[in-house]
């Protein structure tokens, strides 16, 4: 019996169940993008009823309130109930209904491709994944497996933004000077307005744009390769960067894959060869 | 020897996982796509309809859904009163840029509300450019007697990929 799992039993014997504690994270930050996004729920409920667009593009279903407010609501309802739930049938439903939820969010006229839902939707497939197998015996490797999963699924979507920036309008800070510098109310956008002549905040925009091309680029092609806690750390910094420097509506976006960067955390530190030997000669099974 | 301390997923005793490996290929294949839209126009040019709604199929675009795309592509649009070329004075001077998807504009709930509410006619230009490819589109915003719009696209578009 190695190490690892010796780590994993004693953790269990004292009450904690690694996978559903990281499990059970991942949903809670689900929650927290999905109701993140309730002003949008709101307002989008009373314009898309008063303000329909006919679009022969989407199926009408797929046009239709009734759609989103059955999927959004859905979506929350079978995250909360998959948050607490300990029966595991129960936990595998939801996350089902979960997913087909959020999978009408990322089609529907009123909602598609926005990135909260797809960011949310990549998290319920994981969820998925992990509901199916959180019984098993084999603790520690699910463990590496969600976590190496985690780490994947983040760098995947960090590639994504990176790709579609390797432009020039993106290079020189054209767009995000448009989209950010000019008129975006956010503390740093204000303070350097306030600050700074239109001429210096295209300078500043040019290397802003610059940094998030290459921390994207960077962890979208390294980040999964790093041991877990790492991965972890590093995907939960850039994260949450993300949102202290662009805007607060991207938490919607950022909270559930902070949840999931955190799922790194959860595997047991591997042990130093040194101290290993050490350790082994002194070490007796802990009591709790 | 195998150290039986290593934590890493090859040195463990592998039970077979078919879903892991599944979204493992998937999240590959994904990666592959993206990496390779630089490089290959094709892939750039199906993307660049996808953020315009003018996929062939709406099956077809649905299933591309899970592609990360946050704020890909330099996308601008514009807003207008008036059929495109009715009005000589309007120069391009109100172009905005949108993050991604620009024709959520039209049908977004703050777009909506802030371009439709007035229940007149509005047309919409999109414009999306990628390494030198550029997609333009334009729509119809057509207000209904009975409330609401009818979206038409117009078939003159220019575009250079």
């Amino acid at each position: 019996m190695n190490r690892i799992t010796l780590a994993f039993q004693r953790l269990r014997s004292a009450g904690i169940h690694r996978p559903i504690a990281a499990y059970r994270l991942v949903q809670a930050t689900i929650l927290v993008s999905l109701f993140w996004k309730w002003e949008f729920f709101l307002q989008a409920n009373n314009i898309y009823a008063n303000i329909p667009v006919e679009d022969p593009f989407f199926p009408d279903w797929l046009r239709s309130i009734t759609t989103i407010r059955l999927a959004f609501w859905g979506s929350a309802l079978a995250t909360g109930i998959s948050l607490i739930t300990s029966i595991n049938l129960l936990r595998k439903t939801c996350n089902w209904l979960g997913f087909f939820g959020i999978t009408l969010m990322c089609v529907h006229q009123g909602s598609y491709n926005d990135m909260t839902f797809v960011t949310i939707w990549w998290c319920c497939l994981w969820s998925v994944w992990l509901s199916h197998r959180i019984d098993t015996d084999q603790q520690e490797l699910l463990m590496l497996r969600a976590a190496f999963l985690s780490r994947l699924i983040i760098s995947l979507i960090l590639l994504g933004g990176a790709a579609g920036k390797w432009t020039p309008e993106y290079w020189s800070g054209e767009v995000l000077f448009d989209i950010y510098f000019l008129d975006r109310d956010f503390w740093v956008f204000n303070y350097l307005r306030d600050n700074y002549e239109p001429e210096d905040l295209q300078e500043i925009a040019k290397w802003y744009s610059r940094q998030i091309i290459v921390v994207e680029t960077i962890s979208g092609i390294g980040l999964w390769a790093l041991p877990a806690r790492w991965a972890a750390l590093i995907a939960t910094i850039i994260l949450s960067g993300v949102v202290i420097l662009s805007n607060k509506y991207l938490v919607s976006v950022i909270a559930c894959l902070i949840g999931l960067a955190c799922v790194g955390f959860f595997v047991p530190r591997r042990p130093r060869k040194a101290a290993t030997n050490v350790n082994l000669a002194l070490e007796k099974p802990a009591a709790n | 020897m195998v150290d039986s301390n290593d934590t890493s997923l090859s040195n463990n005793k592998q039970q077979r996982d078919w879903g892991f490996s599944c979204i493992v290929a998937f999240i590959g294949l994904i990666a592959v796509w993206l990496l390779l839209m630089p490089w290959i126009p094709g892939i750039a040019k199906h993307s660049l309809q996808r953020f315009h709604l003018r996929t062939p199929s709406f099956s077809v675009w649905a299933a591309q859904f899970p592609i990360p795309s946050m704020y890909n592509f330099a996308n601008q649009y514009k807003v207008e009163q008036y059929p495109p070329g009715f009005v000589m004075m309007i120069l391009d001077e109100n172009w905005r840029y949108a993050n991604h998807f620009p024709a959520r504009v039209i049908t977004f709930f703050a777009g909506r509300y802030d371009f439709l509410s007035s229940q007149q006619d509005r047309w919409f230009t999109l414009k999306s450019s990628y390494r030198g490819q550029v997609l333009e589109s334009k729509f119809h915003l057509e207000a209904q007697a009975e409330g609401g719009y009818q979206l038409i696209r117009i078939d003159e578009v220019e575009e250079s990929l």
